[in-house]
């Protein structure tokens, strides 16, 4: 099934065909996406440097929901990072070959998805020139940061998933560089290229190294793929917020970024492979194997929220069923309907094979996932947060055009990551589908 | 404050003139030092009493028009930055009135004129006294003017002045004001208090033919029954604090029986409320009446014939006749009141009432002829036809709180010569040439008459501006005129109080007797008690005027704002920012009406809507309140102001004002939707009860319900105090003096409307009412200190930790700001610096500041600390004495200002404090209690008082 078993795609075509795009002159296409995700990304910026300079007034933010779309947006990028990590950690260990063609793009997503998470927790503080006090840095006060709290463990659960998944990345990077660099003509290209590679040579101690490092640092990736979510969760988890406080969220939460991740790399890839012309080597079958995990998530995710009915029913406490209730009725009732219909009820198109394999499907159902996995951090977040234990301090929310400026920033900037990439790296790891030719 | 205006005071000049002159002039007393000093006096010699750091305490009196509150004002290196109730004063100990707090803020005020001026020009003070005199002299008198005052210019018109003066409770004012009015034979005198309402007096003038005034005396009440009176609502705390107390027994409990239309503070407190028309009250306390006498032969005074009349049709019957049984049952500790806005029958009826029972838990009192809406009418006609040739407002704003508003400003305008004598620049001084500014209340002389004590005014702090003492430009007024006059106003008060108060005093010296009495701040002095008889016919006249009253639309009830009353008080912010107690909005108000009659008018909340009534019209948004009787529409007076720091601000109901009272009106419906901005949260859910209550009768099976959370850390007492509070809910009356005293004593910035709509108001402490309009609880809300408390695990940085003492502490400088501790607060009281609130605050607004505590950057989360620095203030006092702490050594601003002593705090180590007592009543229960969250803060569940015949 692997496209590199596919005897009409020599190595040489390979290369021609991957490593050409970054050889050679930018397509039309390519400037005018980029003009328009870098403006978009601007305005983000300028939105936040705003933020920064009056505080976290100019948000929606308000008593008692402390936290909203900072929250929400850092939670969903985490987890749109996730199927990136997945896909060449936990599928490399398990020998899926089909992983191969997609993975170094996955990957790239995933450090973008990161970066653009770790905006949010930076900027939502209310004095981020004083973040720097979460990290255990020693100092002369003696002053350490607050073990006990979820927000601790998140900084090192994000910042060590980002440090490992850039990592991971980079090393598979390593041999394509190196192809890039030979092929290079002599200029300021090929000395970015050799310097990036490393000196690769390509030489059998130099793969038997590779080789360990890369396993090596999958198995790391591996334990960060389930553990990063589950602390992101313990944020919500650990706390006494009714609606928040629930065993159930750290497998949850895991899917729920596995889910939304694959659906990003659906709709990115699709994009890509049609924008490139890779359609021999991002095939159907991967976009259908993705497909297939969306729709397996998807169900993961429908008896989710079946247990956190049941979760609210079951501890016969009025607080937990009166936020599960929010959820569905009520002002932001639409917010938690629409969660359900994209999250449950749209993927299950994706059971008939015809329509895994075609555009006209799987780009609404991804698209609708996306969606639908935003507007459930929303629900977790806010909808939860305006109703808790006092009826009195009870108080919508409605967030401002900076909050919406931001989060269109936030996508801005990620998509603008994502063009660079595919225009200067190489977007499918030759060198493993080269070695997967070899063995084949 | 860019460019200093001549008289402005800068904080260097401040301190200097501020230090010095208090030492001079309140100290060493009888001086008059507090005027003329202008010049920076650096501490090369320490003024005796001002120590750097620590707090000097003044008793003096905050003058309210009509009333007056005893209050201590705390001073810090010669200004004031906290005013508290007087604890000398036997009805307060220590209580006090949002509004007297607020003194500070207009102390400070940015409203304030700084010095005189005429046609905007400034002129120098001897100038300007001359024109004064000028505009009151009799036509023809010569005037000792200097020359070039003249400017005034007021030959050719009518020979006639009019000044129209504040209410006042001062008997010195008093006494210049009938010097006054001796001296000018040409000029008329009109004492006018916007918020009181007419009825009251109107009533008592058929009633006794005097103005008498009825002073409830609720520590001898046992049944109370309130005809749309408001009496705890807070602007009274010695009453507040005499019904608590009679309550404080569950088996000796008053019990408070409220008719009233809209819902009040008053009517959410009683036991059993009757939701009555306005215009149908009078009916249903004749009715009373005719019970009375039918069930129970009550005499009935001395020519005074039955009151004849239909019985109201609702409420039913049996039900009258059980309140006619619960009051007669009563007998002289049955007291009946009617509110201000009532119209004047059910004054009498409540005369009637009080005279039946034999109560002697009312009293009645001489009180300053008030001018009634009828007499502005007559003397602005007077004014339009040219009949004054000077008008003069000394103290009140015709302008603005009065029934034509738009007339009197004209009238000012057209006036020949016209003056404004006040401290804030508002819609009359605008309209005037001669623009005279006098004392804030805390920098002038003064003494009052409180039932029977009298208290003192004496200045706490120098002149912050180039103002005088209001009553001396009259006095200077009188001497220009060649009348005899003393040099000043406290040469004036001392010589009233020589003859006529130091005999009480018996035979000491009046220097010493003076100088205590000023320590204190208030003496008894019994009034005599009046005599006086209820006039037939006037009962009689009452009695057919509210058989007949006449249906109309809707009947609309004006009152004095629970913020701001009448509108004087309308340019601070924290009266401003004060939620409603009843409605919880904010910065403006709403026109309240019954959600029936919202509907039946397709009127939903926010939506705007005309009231025409007393010649007037005006724009609301409607605000749909439970329990207010259908056909009756209510509004509060004080918002809309036109001039001032506040102008803008909501919507003047004082063109509704009509001339007697309650008023019909007609309701239509205006164009767009505005809500206002409020801290209402959602209504409780079936089954849950976040505050607790129950009636009296199921008190002796009452079994303390007490949860023990196992927990993981660490417990055991630490050495020292344990700090801990208690609040009793059925003391707990909802009005929001805390909710002031808390701001200012903790520098709790002010959000303003759009931030306070958004949810982010940062009042430390709230009070939660729940269950209204019926079954009201009201819970004091703030930091519950909690021993397991869900913020300190949570904050990433140790910002918020928990001290040896108990103490839930905000380390502000280590705070980042994640605000994850506020998500993890089961009791929403930390409060989050969305903005940099604090920023932009200039002198001598920042002077407010109370230089104990911090004041918060913005991304900094805060919230009740529980007063730390008076428990650090009082650790230092103790040690200076040698000694420990004892209970009541410290009190919080929240528990030391309120007036029920609801709130009581201390040492949970100690088992024998107060507040340790308190926490193991069998009432006592924690808010939450199921999280494990362990609060130190007890609440003793609210006990009703329903009577045993009326089904719950």
């Amino acid at each position: 099934m692997s496209p590199s078993r596919n005897p009409a795609l020599a190595m040489a075509a390979l290369d021609d065909q991957v490593l050409a795009i970054p050889e050679g002159a930018a397509p039309p296409w390519w400037g005018r996406a980029i003009a328009c995700t870098a403006s978009v990304t601007a305005l983000g910026f300028a939105l936040m440097a705003w933020t920064v300079y009056r505080g976290i007034g100019v948000w929606g933010n308000t008593s008692p929901v402390f936290w909203a779309f900072d929250i929400i947006n850092f939670v969903f990028w985490v987890g749109i990072g996730h199927a990136g990590t997945l896909i060449s950690a936990i599928l490399l260990l398990f020998r899926q070959g089909w992983r191969d063609a997609i993975a170094r793009f996955a990957e790239a997503m995933t450090i973008f998805a990161v970066i653009c998470a770790g905006i949010f927790p930076l900027l939502h503080v209310g004095r981020p020139w004083l973040a720097f006090w979460l990290f255990p840095y020693p100092n002369q006060r003696d002053l350490w940061p607050n073990f006990r709290s979820p927000l601790v463990w998140d900084v090192f659960a994000v910042g060590t998933y980002f440090t490992v998944s850039l990592l991971f990345w980079y090393v598979g990077l390593v041999p394509d560089l190196a192809s890039l660099r030979e092929r290079a003509r002599p200029g300021w290209r090929r000395g970015l290229y050799t310097l990036l590679s490393l000196g690769w040579r390509g030489s059998a101690t130099q793969w038997a190294a590779f080789g360990k490092a890369y396993v090596l640092l999958a198995g790391l990736a591996t334990a960060l793929v389930i553990s990063v979510h589950s602390v992101v969760s313990f944020d919500f988890a650990v706390s006494i917020v009714p609606g928040w406080h629930m065993t159930l969220f750290p497998p949850y939460f895991v899917v729920g970024a596995i889910f939304a991740g694959f659906a990003m790399v659906i709709l990115v890839l699709s994009v890509a492979r049609e924008a490139l012309g890779l359609q021999a080597i991002l095939t159907w079958d991967h976009l259908d194997a993705m497909a297939k995990v969306v729709l397996g998530m998807s169900c993961l995710m429908g008896y989710a929220y079946l247990m956190e009915g049941f979760t609210a029913w079951y501890a016969q406490d009025a607080h937990l069923a009166r936020a599960f209730g929010n959820a569905v009725t009520g002002q932001y009732g639409w917010t938690g309907i629409l969660t359900l219909a994209c999250n449950v009820a749209v993927p299950q198109l994706l059971w008939r094979r015809a329509w895994r394999r075609s555009y006209r499907v799987l780009l609404p159902v991804a698209l609708a996932v996306t969606v639908g996995m935003w507007f459930e951090r929303f629900v977790i977040i806010v909808v939860n947060l305006h109703q808790d234990y006092l009826p009195s301090s009870s108080r919508p929310y409605v967030p401002t055009w900076v909050d919406l400026g931001i989060l269109a920033g936030s996508f801005g900037l990620f998509f603008t990551l994502v063009l660079l990439f595919v225009r200067f790296l190489p977007i499918v790891a030759t060198s493993e589908l080269k070695a997967r030719g070899d063995h084949a | 404050m860019p460019d200093p205006k001549p008289g402005t005071m800068t904080r260097r000049s401040f301190l200097g003139t501020g230090a010095a002159a208090l030492g001079a002039g309140t100290v060493a007393l009888g001086s008059t030092g507090c005027r003329g000093r202008r010049t920076a006096v650096p501490y090369t010699r320490r003024p005796p009493e001002t120590v750097p750091g620590l707090a000097t305490h003044y008793a003096t009196t905050c003058p309210a028009g009509p009333r007056s509150w005893a209050v201590l004002v705390k001073t810090r290196e010669g200004r004031p930055v906290h005013v508290a109730g007087n604890d000398e004063h036997p009805g307060l100990r220590g209580a006090a009135c949002p509004q007297a707090m607020a003194g500070i803020q207009a102390l400070y005020g940015p409203g304030r004129l700084g010095s005189p001026t005429l046609r905007g020009g400034p002129i120098p003070w001897p100038e300007a006294a001359g024109a004064l005199a000028e505009a009151l002299a009799p036509a023809g008198a010569g005037v000792l003017a200097p020359a070039g005052a003249g400017a005034l210019a007021p030959t050719g018109a009518g020979g006639r002045a009019l000044l129209l003066a504040g209410a006042t409770t001062s008997p010195t004012r008093l006494r210049l004001l009938e010097d006054l009015g001796r001296a000018l034979p040409g000029l008329e005198i009109l004492a006018w208090a916007p918020g009181e309402g007419a009825g009251a007096q109107a009533g008592a003038l058929a009633a006794y033919g005097a103005p008498l005034r009825v002073r409830p005396r609720l520590d001898k009440a046992r049944c109370l029954l309130c005809l749309g009176a408001d009496p705890l609502d807070g602007t009274d705390p010695a009453a507040s604090r005499a019904f608590a107390a009679a309550r404080r027994d569950p088996g000796d409990m008053i019990r408070l029986w409220v008719v009233e239309g809209p819902l009040s503070l008053t009517g959410a407190n009683a036991d059993h409320r009757l939701a009555v028309r306005p215009s149908r009250i009078a009916a249903l306390a004749f009715a009373l009446a005719r019970r009375l006498r039918g069930r129970h032969g009550a005499p009935l005074p001395p020519g005074v014939a039955p009151p004849e009349g239909p019985d109201p049709p609702e409420p039913p019957p049996a039900l009258l006749d059980v309140l006619v049984d619960d009051l007669w049952a009563c007998g002289p500790g049955a007291a009946v009141l009617a509110g201000p806005a009532m119209p004047p029958e059910v004054h009498v009826a409540a005369h009637l009432l009080n005279a039946m029972l034999g109560s002697r838990a009312v009293a009645l009192e001489p009180a300053q002829a008030l001018a009634t809406p009828g007499d502005l009418a007559a003397a602005l006609e007077g004014a339009r036809a040219g009949r004054y040739r000077a008008l003069v407002a000394w103290g009140t704003n015709p302008a603005y709180a009065s029934p034509d508003p738009d007339g009197w400003r004209a009238a000012f305008a057209a006036a020949p010569a016209s003056v404004w004598v006040g401290s804030e620049a508002d819609e009359t001084a605008s309209a005037c040439l001669l623009r005279l500014p006098e004392h804030h209340w805390l920098e002038a002389w003064g003494d009052h008459r409180d039932g029977d004590l009298l208290t003192l005014q004496q200045p706490a702090v120098a002149p912050l501006y180039d103002t005088r003492q209001g009553e001396d430009l009259f006095n200077e007024v009188l001497r220009r005129l060649g009348h005899a006059a003393p040099g000043d106003h406290l040469a004036r008060l001392q010589a009233r109080w020589r003859e006529e108060v130091l005999p009480l005093a018996g035979p000491v010296p009046f220097p010493r007797f003076f100088q205590a009495a000023l320590h204190d701040g208030v003496m008894e002095a019994p009034q005599a008690p009046v005599r006086a008889a209820l006039r037939g016919g006037a009962v009689r006249e009452a009695a057919a005027a509210a058989a007949a009253a006449a249906a109309s639309p809707y009947d609309l009830v004006l009152r004095p704002s629970y913020g701001v009353g009448d509108g004087t008080l309308a340019s601070s912010g924290w009266l401003q920012e004060l939620p409603d107690p009843v409605h919880k909005g904010v910065w403006g108000a709403p026109l309240s009406m019954a959600p029936a009659d919202a509907a039946r008018a397709g009127l939903a909340e926010g939506d705007q809507a005309w009231v025409q009534a007393g010649g007037g019209r005006a724009l609301f948004s409607v605000h749909l309140q439970p329990g207010q009787a259908e056909g009756t529409l209510a509004a509060d007076l004080g918002h809309g102001r036109k001039a001032g720091p506040a102008r803008g601000v909501g919507v003047s109901a004082y063109p509704l004002l009509g001339a007697a009272g309650t008023t019909s009106a007609r309701l239509s419906r205006g164009r767009g939707h505005q809500e206002l901005p409020a801290t209402r949260g959602r209504d409780p859910l079936p089954g849950e009860a976040p505050a607790r209550a129950l009636h009296r009768a199921d008190l002796p099976a009452l079994v303390r319900e007490d949860t023990h959370h196992p927990t993981l850390y660490p417990e055991g007492a630490s050495p020292g105090p344990r700090w801990g509070m208690a609040i009793d809910l059925t003391a707990c009356l909802g009005c929001p003096t805390c909710v002031v005293a808390c701001q200012s004593e903790n520098n709790v910035p002010v959000v303003g409307p759009a931030q306070v709509a958004r949810g982010r108001e940062m009042h430390w402490i709230r009070v939660d009412a729940y269950g209204l309009p019926g079954e009201a609880v009201f819970q004091p809300m703030l930091c519950q200190h909690c021993e397991a408390a869900p913020c300190e695990t949570v904050c990433p940085v140790n910002a918020t930790n928990h001290s040896p003492d108990g103490l839930n502490q905000m380390v502000y400088n280590r705070c980042v700001g994640v605000r994850y501790c506020a998500n993890n607060c089961p009791y929403k009281v930390r409060r989050f610096n969305f903005l940099e609130y604090n920023g932009g605050k200039a002198e001598p607004e920042i002077l407010a500041f109370n230089p104990d505590v911090t004041v918060r950057p913005r991304g900094v989360m805060e919230k009740c600390t529980f007063c730390v620095q008076r428990i650090q203030d009082a650790r230092m006092r103790v040690q200076g004495e040698g000694r420990g702490l004892r209970d009541g050594d410290v009190v919080p601003a929240c528990a030391a200002a309120c007036p029920t002593e609801a709130i009581v705090f201390g040492d949970l180590a100690d088992p024998a404090s107060r507040v340790s007592r308190l926490s193991a009543d069998r009432r006592g229960y924690h808010v939450l209690d199921g999280l494990g969250t362990r609060p130190v803060i007890t609440y003793l569940a609210r006990i009703r008082n329903p009577h045993p015949r009326v089904a719950p």
